[in-house]
């Protein structure tokens, strides 16, 4: 059900936490205790950045008001799913609150609180559909987002009812699909589906929860036990008092009143946004410059490797070229993200690995057109300079590059905002640029047109800025 | 150096592209001060000759010896030897990004560490002597193509090489250009320059050869002095070769 680590944004958060923790645990360490508990990156409605990109959701508010009325603090890290269940495992962190199902797997590995929230799987149709029950899907077209517990248990009853499953990457465009009628019914967890119609989307659920499973705290089996009880304490408390149907019903709610209406035209979204949108903005463009510098480094040298009087460099040259260019950039991307850690055992940051994948895969180009540049110079250049005496290198330097570069500038400037077009794709390792952000805000507010909208038009000023730059630049090489 | 004593001297020179023998044994000597003039059919070998005579082009087998130097050989410092054989060719080849003034002094500055000065000096000494000093600060391209050939043959000049080789100079000049460059080259000859000069022009051959040599089919099929070729041409494609050239 939990899929995606958003790793860069994780580590970032990490060393934030860690800056505040020690802040913290410095200034009040005499009274209270304080425990550091991992989450999810974004699963709305349990934990996702608010406008003001501090983690709120059910698990936030829930974990915080255990932890007031216990009398002990807590410092949030979200680290995405996986990440926080390893760290509560290998004793990191102290538990783990992320939607987590209780299940006897994991039951052998760690130690769950009393169940906080009964989940289950629903299908919703369109607020004007007729479709009431499963018998009325077959052959039918119905939606599922990847790896959700919807979609195990759409595949499982696809053939008894007959309908086909459609499957999305995620969740604003599953429900699109239901809403403009591609497909007929999506299936979901329950209080996702809850918080997706409380945010507007024109959905009706239409189904009781099927494959109902429970939501625990987690601690390392054998460990914390005191933090455990305190959980299970609070979480009794709470309900007592009602302030647990309080936090529920602030996600869940059929109306947001708990909320202020928020605005939800182009301005007002680019208001509430504003902060993340920013982020999102200078890492890609942060991303875009490291990834230049590194890309054009890597395209020079083998560009020249291609061309220096050496077969077997020439080879190595065009394998390089060979390889990075013809391997489709999300495959790098996820090759190096998720595929050399588990070859070397090291993990790498995402922002390394965007940056190394951009370096391959643009300096492949880089390196091709480096490699054309130079030799669409005048052979007789080469000739001429090493029949004076002039040794390669010095003649590549005075003569042959001055003049390649020169054919080379309009395919730079090409490949630069491609690179920038490109950052976007690294949005699948997570990395928090402005596509991923684009993502994550329309996985709380599901206003995929308009926020795509505004993120789409941010990308357009940025190229049309460097382009202009480019031309510039062009402008005053040309003498 | 004696006046007879080998400046280059060439023993069974092969030199194959793939299966194709372009050189099929050339045995060849210059001598200090000699001029020697390469002629031949298109396509004969004479410019790939010249070519392997300062390893633009790799010989496949034979020896090359020049300045006492064998550069047929692998270790043997290509570029030292370079520096003292000057070397045009027919499409000028000067550098595109440099100045007229910059063309002749890059290799001095470069490898003989003159000072400015004295590289600046030198180039404009040079340029005089081919009839450009108002040319210093010249782009290449705004130059015609014999003011560019006398350009290369100053920039070949200005690292005071002992052996000149010309790779047809002037085939590529409009036909009022090409008395400017052979002057140039008349000259040099009369400062007692050792040139190698693969050439059409016969007039040239004629008037400042020491010895002419005829190539076709990648071998010398006969040689001699100016007289005895052009005069008593011996081989029959020798005479069939002058026939056709001479009688357009």
């Amino acid at each position: 059900m939990k899929r995606r680590l958003f790793a860069v944004f994780s580590f970032v958060a990490v060393l934030f936490a860690l800056g505040l923790g020690l802040g913290y645990s410095s200034a009040s360490a005499k009274t209270q205790q304080t425990y550091t508990i991992g989450t999810d990156v974004t699963f709305p409605p349990f934990e996702f950045a608010n406008d003001q990109n501090k983690y709120v959701g059910i698990d936030m508010d829930l974990m915080r008001a255990i932890a007031k009325d216990q009398g002990f603090k807590v410092n949030i890290k979200p680290l995405g799913f996986n990440a926080a269940v390893q760290a509560t495992q290998s004793g990191q962190i102290d538990g783990v609150i992320a939607g987590m199902s209780i299940t006897k797997e994991r039951a052998a590995t760690f130690d769950f609180s009393n169940p906080y929230f009964t989940s289950g799987v629903v299908m919703a149709v369109a607020k004007n559909s007729k479709i009431t029950d499963l018998n009325a899907l077959k052959g039918k077209r119905v939606a599922v987002k990847t790896g959700t517990s919807g979609a195990d248990y759409a595949n499982s009853i696809k053939n008894k009812y007959g309908f086909k499953v459609v499957t999305f990457d995620d969740s604003n465009n599953m429900y699109e699909d239901v809403t403009t009628g591609n497909s007929v019914a999506c299936f979901e967890d329950s209080p996702v589906m809850r918080y997706a119609i409380q945010q507007g989307s024109k959905l009706k659920i239409v189904t009781k929860p099927a494959e109902s499973g429970s939501y625990g705290f987690a601690v390392k089996k054998g460990q914390n036990k005191a933090l455990l009880t305190a959980f299970n304490r609070g979480l009794a408390n709470l309900k007592k008092n009602g302030q647990y149907d309080k936090i529920t019903e602030r996600y869940l709610g059929k109306d947001s009143t708990a909320k202020p209406a928020d605005d939800r035209s182009f301005l007002g979204l680019l208001k509430q946004n504003k902060g993340a949108l920013w982020d999102g903005f200078v890492e890609t463009l942060w991303l875009t410059v490291v990834s230049i510098f590194f890309a054009t480094l890597f395209g020079v040298i083998v560009g020249l490797m291609g061309v220096v009087p050496s077969k077997f460099i020439n080879g190595a040259s065009t394998t390089l070229i060979y390889i990075f260019r013809g391997l489709p950039l999300l495959v790098l991307a996820l090759f190096i993200y998720t595929g050399i850690p588990s070859l070397t055992g090291q993990k790498i940051p995402a922002f390394v690995a965007g940056v190394i994948t951009l370096m391959f895969n643009e300096g492949a180009y880089i390196a091709a057109f480096v490699k054309g540049g130079i030799n669409a110079v005048d052979h007789g250049q080469m000739e001429a300079a090493r029949s004076l005496g002039l040794p390669f290198g010095k003649s590549m330097r005075k003569v042959i590059l001055p003049q390649g570069i020169k054919i080379m500038v309009p395919s730079f400037i090409n490949q630069f905002i491609i690179t920038l077009k490109d950052t976007s794709i690294l949005s699948i390792i997570g990395l928090l640029e402005l596509t991923q952000t684009g993502k994550i805000i329309i996985a709380r507010n599901l206003e995929g047109f308009k926020v795509w909208t505004i993120v789409a038009v941010i990308y357009l000023v940025v190229i049309t800025l460097l382009t202009w730059l480019s031309n510039w630049v062009q402008r005053r090489t040309k003498i | 150096m004696s006046e007879t004593k080998a400046k280059i001297k060439v023993d069974n020179l092969v030199k194959n592209y793939g299966d194709n023998a372009v050189l099929k044994g050339i045995n060849l000597e210059v001598k200090n001060n000699e001029v020697v003039v390469i002629i031949g059919p298109s396509g004969s070998g004479k410019s790939t000759l010249l070519r392997t005579l300062n390893k633009l082009e790799e010989p496949t087998g034979g020896s090359i010896v020049v300045d006492g130097y064998d550069i047929a050989k692998p270790d043997t410092d290509i570029n030292k030897v370079r520096e003292n054989i000057g070397m045009v060719f027919q499409h000028f080849n000067l550098f595109n990004n440099l100045t007229v003034g910059e063309n002749i002094t890059l290799a001095p500055l470069e490898l003989k560490k003159e000072a400015p000065k004295q590289a600046t000096e030198h180039a404009h000494s040079l340029l005089q002597m081919v009839g450009l000093e108002s040319k210093f600060d010249a782009r290449v391209q705004s130059l015609s193509g014999g003011q560019q050939q006398r350009v290369a043959i100053a920039r070949a000049l200005a690292m005071k090489p002992d052996v000149m080789l010309f790779d047809e100079p002037t085939s590529a000049l409009d036909p009022e250009m090409v008395g400017d460059v052979l002057a140039v080259m008349k000259d040099l000859a009369k400062q007692g320059m050792t040139m190698v000069v693969v050439t059409h022009e016969m007039g040239f051959a004629k008037e400042v050869a020491d010895r002419v040599i005829f190539v076709d089919d990648g071998q010398i099929l006969e040689e001699g002095t100016p007289d005895e070729l052009f005069g008593h041409p011996k081989h029959p494609r020798l005479q069939d070769f002058l026939n056709k050239i001479l009688n357009v």
